[in-house]
């Protein structure tokens, strides 16, 4: 008896859930876990969900499949969330976005397959959700971040008792650090050579427990999905691990994306940015071995993606593009060759200012304005005065701004952001390449033979290999296939041929001359622009 | 009395038997200087084995000497084959775990097998010279050996068993679609004419650019624009094989292609940088499992990998772009070694990576120093020199070798065959066992001057030792005392990438026995220089403790009487010295 209530109690909770009450806050790993086990249970055809394994704090890391049923035979793209673990807001919207498409443009799934991730930090993401918050990015490995061969000696201390890691400042003639002027809370390095001095040290928020002099430099650290990949990958720096590709999750996914032959294109979301603002060429960088520029011809893509988005998610002034080595994003174009896009999603925008206040150009500080102007109240610790055991002659005071708040706007805002980006995605899908033979035209010349000519036309705006993409082993070149029946033989022209690209609404013209008589079928494509068939008679 | 005689008969069988089957009676046999007399353990170093007979003889090694040998499997290959390691050391003296190690593997290139060779004779020399070669004794007492003679056991078995040339397979044997066609590995060489070989295929042609040497049928000879030809001509169609997948060409999907050399994590790039590489560093499982294996153990601090052909003693950088990591101090200890090497190995030159052979990302001794820290050599074993004990080489050396030294042993000679796709060719050339595999008449020899230069290496690890512990009272119940950690050999604790991004954790100097008010390392004893470490005076920090140098480390210490001092250093082991 009770064991037949408990489902229909589990449903009730999801109904409850969704209905009854709006969501408030971000969710944690279990109601993120909950949420997509329902969506797949709505949509068991449309959806499937796989756990690609789990991470050390173990948390699964799940691959949500949407497609028509036949996922691989469509054209796909790839959705990450959770690549930076400070960013919870990723990974809600790759949750949202899949309802989206299942609830609203269950459509789009005849023509194109996603494969989302919606969260490849789940344990740092959880810190969140903890009594202390913090901005944890790192997995659950132990690491020696400072590698002085003792392991998390010194982590941060919540001070002043508000369960927040902010930051301590200490009045003092040595420091490099004052106040900004436009912002009297926000601490900015003085600038020497325009003249200023510091007189404040800043740290974050801890004690130096093994008094080397550096504050917090080894605390619960883990291995950041963000920093472990292979694109410039920063040696020895916290966070990143022994070696790239050295943590389970990032194993999981690179071996999932390496073996799905049809993914053309991966949105990542996290902290680069190539859709506000494109990737700039720069020929020195393109033409060395170690390629690190978009290629010419990925930056004129590029740059019709970015507009693209900047139309459909009506977003500006977005913050500078961040990359650091080892990320998601700088793999995603330099070693995996796709159609790679990145975007934070959400960045405090500028206020437009009067006569007294200005948009100031300090981003702590705009952030602040914007709060501001928002009449959002909990995003800053104002500065109170501690006692601190490192400094006991010396004014030391606690403040900063709320963490996690810079990079994920309230949680009411979301569904907009969510919309939007849905229909960012859904634009993608709509252009993606998709090979199609067009001008089919048979000349008999006799005594047996035929000629056939054909064009293979990709009506794609999306071309159906990016420049980087048709060096790379990972994407399939066209296969152009004729299956001859019986006593049919090719005279002139490949049984079989490969394409290196078709550009996009661009084609490419195919002929044979055939000797023989029946059903001769034609096959062209590749798993990431779909296979078109046909059959002449001959 | 029949029963006891037959009883004595079958006994004294059983008895002499194992000395019948190893050959001789201890009697009968006159010592070679250099070579374990009289072993446990017989082994022809004249053939190859395959990764089961590489197994076998593993075993039998550690059976007959379970206190010098632990045995284990470090990881399964792609087709689950165990991938062997012995830890070889003295396990009756002093912690196994915290001896300086050194690691020895092979045969990462498929083709390249001398290196299982290589490598087993090495465990088999330690093991059977232990008890009479005095240098061995001391070696294990000071040092582990962990030693994987293959780690690539299926394309090793491969190479042996199945159809293939000198120079295959080099990748392992995850399936890849080489060709774009969305087929993996489907069309491969194919052995015509059944001799275990993958040779050549000729046609005869009025068009070709080849006749035959008139003075040695097995040569062919390219014909020059002014020639006047009046032989028969040939055209070359390249290795034996048939288009399997009907596409049109022959042999374009081979094994792979994948480069197990090309999947290791420094300065590691994709495959269109960096022809071979696989999905990203340590994707395939061997590596995979040999890189867990040096992570877990620390006090590797020299290392040595086997590759085939050339007489090369290799050391990095692999890549142009990764010179500024190869620094001056390091370098002078891989010359130092390589150096000698090449004196140990006649023919062999000692070169870098990126300027004398190719420039390279991903390879495995780049990991071992560059990831690691770790000095590392790549020999490419086996050098045409060997045949005649002098450098020329070229093609007439080859030819000649093969008829006078291997008595035509290597040659196939050419014969005709009924090809699908080119109709009637013929089909012959060298065998897969020669020009790049060692000769067997040349092997022990090859094994044993390589193994005594990974042993030089090895000797040149860290040696440390409490040299001095010295106390000098200050009045007021305050002592001085100054220890000196001396490292007698060439390689420091640290090599300098290893200091440049903290590798590995630094050394750490204690002392035990009293109260420690204050702890210092001295820089210049003379003129009392000192660096004092401020938080856990009683455990000193110690970046690294160079080569063939002493340092200092002192403490101010109020009570106490019995002081101990303690060296733990992660690749220079773990001693302690009471006052």
């Amino acid at each position: 008896m009770k064991k037949r209530l408990l489902p229909l109690i589990g449903c009730l909770s999801i109904l409850c859930t969704s209905v009854l009450f709006s969501q408030q806050d971000y969710r944690n790993s279990n109601q993120i876990n909950s949420a997509l086990r329902a969506l797949v249970s709505r949509h068991s055809s449309n959806a499937s969900l796989k756990s690609l394994t789990k991470t050390i704090g173990n948390k699964d890391i799940w691959a949500l499949t949407l497609s028509n049923g036949k996922a691989d035979n469509n054209p796909a793209i790839a959705i990450v969330g959770g690549v930076e673990g400070n960013h919870l807001l990723g990974v809600e919207l790759t949750v949202k976005l899949a309802e989206n498409i299942l609830n609203n443009h269950k459509d789009i799934l005849e023509n194109t397959t996603f494969y989302i991730f919606p969260n490849m930090s789940p344990d740092a993401t959880e810190q969140y959700f903890r009594k202390l918050k913090y901005e944890r990015i790192g997995n659950a490995k132990k690491t020696d971040d400072d590698r002085d061969g003792v392991v998390n000696e010194d982590g941060y201390e919540d001070l002043n008792n508000d369960n927040l890691i902010t930051l301590i400042r200490v009045e003092d003639p040595t420091g490099d650090y004052k106040v900004l002027e436009d912002d009297e809370r926000i601490m900015v390095k003085a600038d020497t050579k325009k003249g200023e001095k510091g007189n404040y040290k800043v740290f974050s928020e801890g004690i130096d427990n093994d008094h080397d002099g550096v504050f917090n430099e080894d605390g619960e650290g883990g291995v950041a999905f963000n920093k472990n990949l292979t694109y410039n990958f920063p040696y020895f720096k916290p966070g990143a691990g022994e070696h790239p590709v050295s943590e389970k999750e990032h194993r999981a996914l690179l071996d999932f994306l390496y073996e799905k032959w049809n993914v053309f294109s991966v949105l990542t979301f996290g902290p680069a940015n190539n859709l506000s603002t494109p990737l700039k060429y720069n020929a020195p960088n393109a033409k060395k071995r170690v390629v690190t520029s978009i290629l010419k011809e990925d930056e004129n893509l590029n740059k019709f993606i970015s507009e693209t988005y900047n139309k459909i998610t009506e977003t500006k002034e977005a913050p500078k593009s961040i990359t650091k080595g080892g990320g998601f994003f700088e793999w995603s174009y330099f070693h995996f060759g796709k159609l790679a896009m990145s975007t934070p999603a959400w960045w405090p925008s500028k206020i437009k200012g009067d006569s007294i206040t200005k948009p100031s150009k300090n981003p702590k500080a705009s952030f602040l304005q914007w709060a501001n102007e928002e009449g959002i109240t909990d995003v800053f610790v104002d500065w109170t005065e501690i006692k601190h055991p490192d400094f006991p002659n010396q004014k030391v005071e606690v403040g900063g701004i709320v963490p996690f708040k810079m990079l994920n706007p309230p949680y009411q805002k979301i569904d907009t952001i969510a919309k939007k980006h849905t229909d960012f995605v859904l634009e993608i899908a709509k252009i993606q390449p998709s090979v199609s033979f067009n001008n089919l035209k048979t000349e008999v010349l006799g005594s047996g033979l035929t000629r056939i000519t054909v064009d293979l036309y990709n009506s794609g705006l999306i071309p159906t290999h990016t420049e980087m993409g048709t060096r790379s082993r990972w994407l399939r070149k066209i296969n152009v296939r004729l299956k001859l029946a019986k006593g049919q033989e090719v005279i002139s022209g490949n049984k079989f041929q490969l394409i290196d690209a078709i550009g996009e609404d661009d084609t490419m013209q195919l002929t044979w001359l055939i000797k023989g008589k029946g059903n001769l079928q034609i096959e062209a494509g590749a798993p990431h622009t779909g296979t078109e068939k046909t059959t002449i008679k001959l | 009395m029949k029963l006891n005689i037959y009883t004595i008969t079958v006994l004294s069988f059983l008895f002499f038997a194992p000395l019948f089957v190893t050959g001789q009676s201890s009697n009968d046999i006159f010592r070679a200087a250099g070579t374990p007399h009289n072993p446990k353990v017989s082994i022809a170093f004249n053939k190859y084995y395959t990764a089961e007979g590489l197994a076998a003889l593993s075993k039998k090694i550690a059976d007959a000497h379970p206190n010098l040998v632990k045995r284990k499997s470090i990881g399964k290959s792609t087709k689950g084959r165990d991938i062997w390691m012995m830890a070889i050391t003295d396990y009756s003296v002093g912690d196994p775990d915290r001896k300086p190690a050194f690691y020895v593997d092979g045969n990462i290139h498929s083709n390249e097998i001398q290196g299982g060779e290589i490598c087993t004779y090495t465990a088999w020399y330690l093991t059977e010279g232990f008890k009479d070669i005095d240098y061995i004794k001391e070696m294990l007492r000071d040092r582990i050996f962990y030693i994987v003679p293959t780690i690539n056991p299926d394309a090793r078995n491969d190479y042996m068993k199945e159809a293939n040339t000198p120079h295959s397979p080099r990748a392992g044997l995850i399936a890849l679609d080489d060709d774009s066609d969305g087929l993996f590995d489907e069309d491969g060489y194919d052995d015509l004419d059944g001799d275990g070989s993958i040779t050549q295929m000729r046609r005869k042609s009025p068009n070709g650019n080849f006749i035959i040497d008139p003075q040695d049928p097995r040569r062919m000879i390219q014909i020059s624009p002014d020639d006047i030809v009046t032989a028969q001509r040939y055209e070359f169609l390249g290795n034996e094989g048939i288009d399997n997948d009907g596409d049109g060409r022959i042999n374009e999907d081979v094994y792979g292609y994948y480069d197990p050399n090309r999947d290791w994590g420094w300065k590691w790039q994709p495959d269109y940088i960096q022809r071979g590489a696989y999905k990203y560093p340590f994707s395939a499982p061997e590596t995979r499992a040999v890189a867990d294996f040096i992570l877990k153990h620390p006090n590797i601090a020299g290392a040595q990998s086997y590759h085939n052909s050339g007489g090369m003693i290799l050391r990095g950088p692999g890549a142009q772009e990764d010179v500024s990591t190869y620094n001056r101090a390091d370098i002078r200890i891989y010359d130092a070694i390589g150096k000698k090497g090449a004196e140990l190995l006649p023919g062999y030159r000692y070169l870098t990576v990126y300027k004398d052979l190719y420039s390279v990302f991903g390879g495995e001794l780049d990991w071992f120093y560059g990831g690691r820290g770790i000095y590392t050599f790549s020999n490419e074993i086996f050098t045409s020199y060997a045949y005649y004990k002098k450098n020329n080489g070229g093609q007439d050396e080859r030819y000649k070798a093969a008829k006078d030294l291997l008595l035509g042993d290597a040659f196939t000679k050419w014969k005709s065959f009924n090809h699908p796709t080119f109709g009637e060719i013929e089909i012959g050339g060298f065998k897969k066992n020669f020009g790049r595999a060692t000769p067997g008449f040349l092997l022990e020899e090859e094994c044993h001057r390589n193994m005594v230069f990974t042993f030089y290496h090895a000797f040149h690890m860290p040696h440390l030792s409490i040299d001095a512990i010295t106390e000098k009272s200050l009045g007021g119940g305050l002592k001085e005392i100054t220890a000196t950690i001396k490292n007698d050999r060439l390689i420091p604790t640290h090599a300098s990438q290893d200091l440049k991004y903290k590798i590995e954790r630094p050394d750490f100097v204690s002392i035990s026995g009293g109260k420690v008010m204050a702890g210092m390392i001295v820089n210049n004893d003379d003129f009392n220089v000192t660096t004092e470490q401020k938080t856990n005076p009683e455990k000193i920090k110690v970046e690294n403790i160079p080569g063939n140098s002493v340092i200092k480390v002192r403490w101010i210490v109020k009570g106490g009487s019995k002081y101990k001092v303690t060296v733990d250093s992660a690749k220079g082991g773990y001693i302690t010295k009471s006052l």
